[in-house]
């Protein structure tokens, strides 16, 4: 089960709404490296980890991702929040505007809604720890060219802050995946 | 626009920066570094471990808490996210003492903040003995979303 903590990871003070950001920020809410992907591929995987080593990160790092995703939607909200019609339709987001209003609803900045194929579960360890530092780092390329899009500190700081988390996750992974190579790690030990 | 015109200040040259390895992966063969941040140093760059921070082109970025209640909820969330960054070695490092009794250290520390905290502007988790007191208030504004920092 979860627990709710009634709070962010990372605080998000947005002062200034930015249609064209919020926009972009939803690659990060429901593209197909985004936090919502991310946080189901661990929480599907975790149940066909070998050992306590590959349940507990797995469960751990995808909950952090729910949390992340918490942030992205936080930012979204704010940077929406007071927009005027006009200012809707200058930022691309008309069609956005006429189905969702200002509803938080996980589409990429195209619109393509999100899908499961976007997660992979293939019941082999090592293939899915693999993809998962591969998706890592296509996280983290992703939040460098967001942070590229703006100057706005407090879009910034949060950025910059979820793109951190993506190289500690590597990290993590990467040596999950030499512990299991190293010592030999077969299936359901 | 003010942005604009301090870019420079905060913002590195993205090509000329000293650590610009971003395309490279960054990977430590024995992350067991036992010098790391401190609780806040390590919040608002998003890595406790010196040794595997990469700022891609933008300094840590400090948080300007506007209020006590701000002030006090950044305090927590540093302790959190600290004992947080530890607790996932820990998953792959269960046997380092050092860095477990640096875990608890820093989860005694978030769990104190949390009881200060939640006596002055209420409940962040439903266990707090906050919720039994009259009237509810678990469902009281401002959301995590709305808050601000």
């Amino acid at each position: 089960m979860w627990l709710y903590s009634k709070k962010l990871q990372y605080p998000v003070n947005i002062k200034k709404k930015n249609l064209k950001m919020a926009k972009y920020l939803m690659s990060q809410y429901a593209g197909p490296d985004s936090e919502m992907s991310a946080a189901l591929r661990y929480l599907n995987q975790r149940y066909t980890m070998p050992d306590d080593k590959g349940k507990s990160l797995l469960t751990d790092i995808g909950t952090e991702e729910l949390a992340h995703l918490e942030i992205i939607a936080s930012m979204i909200f704010g940077l929406m929040k007071d927009a005027t019609i006009e200012e809707i339709k200058e930022a691309g987001l008309g069609g956005y505007f006429a189905e969702h209003d200002s509803g938080l609803f996980p589409v990429n900045p195209e619109g393509v809604p999100f899908t499961t194929a976007y997660i992979e579960t293939t019941g082999d360890f090592i293939a899915d720890i693999e993809s998962d530092m591969a998706a890592e780092q296509r996280a983290r390329a992703v939040y460098e060219h967001l942070m590229d899009l703006t100057n706005d500190e407090d879009i910034l700081r949060p950025l910059a802050f979820l793109r951190q988390r993506e190289i500690i996750h590597y990290q993590r992974f990467k040596e999950l995946r030499n512990y299991y190579l190293d010592n030999k790690i077969q299936k359901n030990t | 626009m003010f942005y604009e015109q301090n870019f420079n200040d905060y913002r590195l040259d993205k090509y000329n920066y000293i650590n610009n390895n971003y395309n490279q992966p960054l990977y430590e063969e024995n992350s067991n570094s036992k010098k790391l941040y401190d609780p806040y140093q390590g919040f608002i760059r998003g890595n406790m471990f010196p040794s595997l921070y990469n700022g891609y082109n933008v300094k840590a970025l400090d948080i300007n808490p506007s209020s006590e209640q701000a002030r006090m909820l950044t305090t927590l969330s540093a302790l959190d996210f600290a004992a947080h960054d530890i607790h996932l070695y820990l998953d792959l490092h269960p046997e380092d003492k050092d860095m477990l009794a640096l875990f608890n250290s820093y989860k005694n520390e978030a769990n104190n903040m949390r009881d200060k905290y939640e006596e002055k502007y209420g409940p962040i988790l439903v266990s707090s003995k906050e919720t039994n007191k009259y009237p509810w208030s678990w469902n009281k504004s401002p959301w995590p979303w709305e808050r601000g920092n």
